[in-house]
């Protein structure tokens, strides 16, 4: 487990959880906007790099302070850039160092800080993030490198996982159902009934699916017809509906009819032309649009909302259940990224007290005369090299990352290294 | 002792537990394929030696033939993978590769006598191609079996592992019919070589062997008329396990018991 506190990284954000409404829109940044927000972060100082993240449920400033720490100066620096009290901004929001800020983004690569556990979007959102930090040279070494390393562990977390596999959505997990007993969906035809928000939403997925052949029939023809020309879908007549039934492979029901539009002497003569091939039926009306007595049909499938719901319920759980195993994949990723970055703080570190004895040696030597200075140079020589051969060895072979970045930290602070 | 042939048991046991991890783990590429390959390899040298030491394709054994059957079946899973990039028929048909070479290891190497009867090339292919056409049955077999499975997953809204592992029902289905077609016409042609062979070799013609081929092919056919004929899906599946459940009697009992001219003694 690491447990270093490097305060020069620094994670400042506003979520769903914490900020309400008012306060996650007057920091919610538009890609221009983050562009802005980097060129101005290091242009004024406030930090040596930084990268911002920014989604409709999150707004995250990443930054690696050019000095001791950060934190302050980057709430300042939005609560003047946004025009919010600091106050509001620090109640609504939170604020992370060093691990616990690397570890926050690995979770937010992974999707396990999302509202839907596992979900894909972010990832992509992250590395949306770290492209446009790039673009205006705002990621240098360290969060470029923490950036990728997170978004390997958010790819790694979806394949090595569950946690990803199982959809969450009515929409989805019907999309998936079809899926299962079709194959591949693109060479399909799907009959939307009604043309209302759901059928639209429905519709829309389908489409994001792979569907290529969408079929709409309503009640008021021109509903249907503005639906079909957004989605590039034919319109039939409602009239046609019992007998285009049979063309349709997916028969989605949403209209709001008091009575089923689809019987089952209807889908028995379907079946009967479809020489039995199956034929997938999802009920999200209510009343239902699908007569119950369909359900018992040979190779027929049907679903309602009731029983989608539950397969989101359960599929909830599901991915629950993958948290650990994830978690495990993230500290395994952040063990790497630290491993790198506390060889990297080492580095700087043997340069500068390598530097500062040399400096000591120099000025001892300086007060000699020119001959004693030749005589006794090898001697200052030998006690430098030996007086910075023990530290070093010591600092780069200890393994714990951490305890390598308090190590260096410490040799910094007692040699006075930052010093101007 | 057939040590090529227990090492193709342990290549092929451990090809399963990777086959079983695969499904459970979704990154898990699983080296399932590659260690059927190599068991395949090994077990081909096996057969190699036992047909030499023999001085014919090794079918005059039942473990021999037991083998052969075992090696055509890892034969049909390789090509699965291969063609459809399908890992999820690992699991359930390396245990039949499995089963049936362990079978041809531990079973009594004696061989009936060779005799003009069971020389030959005719009567190679003849016995080939049963062995294969079984193959292709057992093939079948599973793909039902997962059939049924995935129907009655998607039916009961049960989306866990096995039911994003598993294909699409259509998918299932398109590869039974492959496998049912393929078994059909290589069984027809392997009947009409015995037959051939037969003829010339002055064997009867009436033997419950013959019997079993005809009706298991009538089996098989009445599933590819119902899949055409509206009867797509479990009913087809079923039929399919009723047909390998033939296919397995015929292949033991009526060998061991009923046959005249088929004896693996």
């Amino acid at each position: 487990m690491i447990e270093a506190h490097d305060a020069r990284l620094v994670v400042l954000g506003w979520d769903f959880r914490g900020a309400n409404g008012a306060v996650r829109e007057r920091v919610a940044f538009t890609a221009e906007e983050v562009r802005d927000g980097l060129r101005r972060l290091l242009g004024e100082g406030v930090v040596a790099e930084s990268v911002i993240v920014s989604t409709c449920h999150r707004s995250e400033i990443y930054g690696l302070a050019a000095g001791a720490e950060c934190g302050d100066e980057l709430a300042r620096f939005v609560s003047e850039w946004r025009g919010l009290d600091r106050g509001v901004l620090e109640q609504a929001g939170f604020r992370r160092f060093g691990t616990e800020a690397a570890r926050h983004l690995f979770r937010v690569a992974a999707g396990l800080d999302s509202m839907a556990i596992g979900e894909s979007e972010v990832l992509g959102q992250v590395r949306q993030a770290l492209s446009i930090a790039r673009e205006t040279g705002s990621s240098r070494a360290v969060l470029h490198r923490l950036f990728e390393s997170a978004v390997r562990a958010g790819k790694r977390v979806r394949t090595e996982t569950e946690i990803a596999v199982h959809p969450l959505s009515v929409a989805s997990i019907a999309v998936e159902l079809a899926d299962k007993v079709f194959g591949n969906l693109g060479e399909r035809t799907l009959l939307l009934l009604g043309s209302g928000e759901t059928g639209t939403l429905f519709a829309r997925h389908a489409l994001e699916a792979g569907l290529r052949d969408l079929v709409i029939a309503n009640r008021t023809r021109e509903h249907a017809e503005e639906l079909a020309a957004r989605v590039n879908a034919r319109v039939i007549p409602w009239e046609s509906v019992p007998l285009e039934i049979a063309t349709a492979d997916v028969v989605v029901g949403t209209t709001a009819s008091p009575e089923p539009v689809v019987r089952r002497g209807h889908v028995e003569a379907a079946m009967r032309q479809r020489k039995g091939r199956p034929m997938f039926f999802l009920d999200l009306a209510m009343p239902p649009d699908i007569d119950p007595g369909v359900k018992g049909l040979y190779n027929v499938f049907v679903y309602d909302l009731d029983g989608l719901q539950d397969i989101a319920t359960e599929n909830r759980r599901r991915r629950a259940r993958e948290i650990p195993q994830a978690e495990g994949i993230l500290e395994e990723e952040l063990e790497r990224f630290f491993g790198w970055y506390g060889n990297l703080s080492v580095i700087p570190t043997v340069t500068d007290l390598k530097r500062r004895l040399e400096e000591i040696r120099d000025g001892e030597l300086g007060r000699l005369t020119a001959e004693d200075r030749e005589r006794l140079r090898p001697l200052a020589d030998s006690m430098v090299a030996k007086l910075l051969h023990e530290p070093m060895r010591r600092l780069k072979s200890e393994a714990d990352p951490a305890r390598k970045l308090d190590r260096a930290e410490a040799i910094r602070h007692l040699f006075d290294l930052d010093r101007e | 002792m057939h040590p090529l042939g227990w090492a193709a048991v342990v290549l092929y046991a451990a090809a399963e537990i990777l086959a079983i991890r695969a499904m459970f783990k979704p990154s898990g590429q699983g080296g399932a394929p590659l260690l059927v390959a190599v068991g395949l390899g090994v077990q081909f040298a096996d057969l190699y030696l036992t047909a030499r030491s023999l001085g014919s394709v090794p079918y005059r054994t039942l473990g021999g033939s037991m083998a052969l059957f075992g090696w055509m079946l890892g034969l049909a899973y390789l090509v699965l993978v291969l063609r459809h990039r399908e890992r999820a028929v690992g699991p359930f048909l390396i245990p039949f590769i499995l089963a049936f070479s362990i079978l041809a290891v531990m079973l009594p190497s004696y061989a009936t006598p060779a005799t003009a009867a069971t020389r030959g090339s005719l009567f190679a292919f003849h016995v080939t191609l049963a062995i294969l056409a079984y193959a292709a049955f057992a093939l079948s077999f599973v793909l039902s079996l997962l059939y049924l499975i995935q129907n009655y997953q998607i039916r009961r809204g049960r989306t866990g592992v096995l039911f994003a592992r598993l294909p699409a029902l259509d998918v299932i289905g398109r590869m039974n019919r492959t496998s049912v077609t393929i078994g059909i016409v290589v069984l027809a042609v392997s009947v009409c070589l015995g037959v051939a062979w037969a003829r010339r070799v002055w064997v009867g013609l009436v033997d419950a062997k013959l019997l079993f081929a005809l009706i298991t092919i009538a089996v098989y056919g009445a599933v590819l008329w119902m899949d055409r004929r509206g009867w797509a899906g479990p009913r087809v599946a079923l039929l399919s396990i009723v047909g390998f459940i033939l296919v397995l009697f015929s292949y033991t009992f009526v060998n061991l018991y009923l046959s005249q001219s088929h004896v693996f003694r």
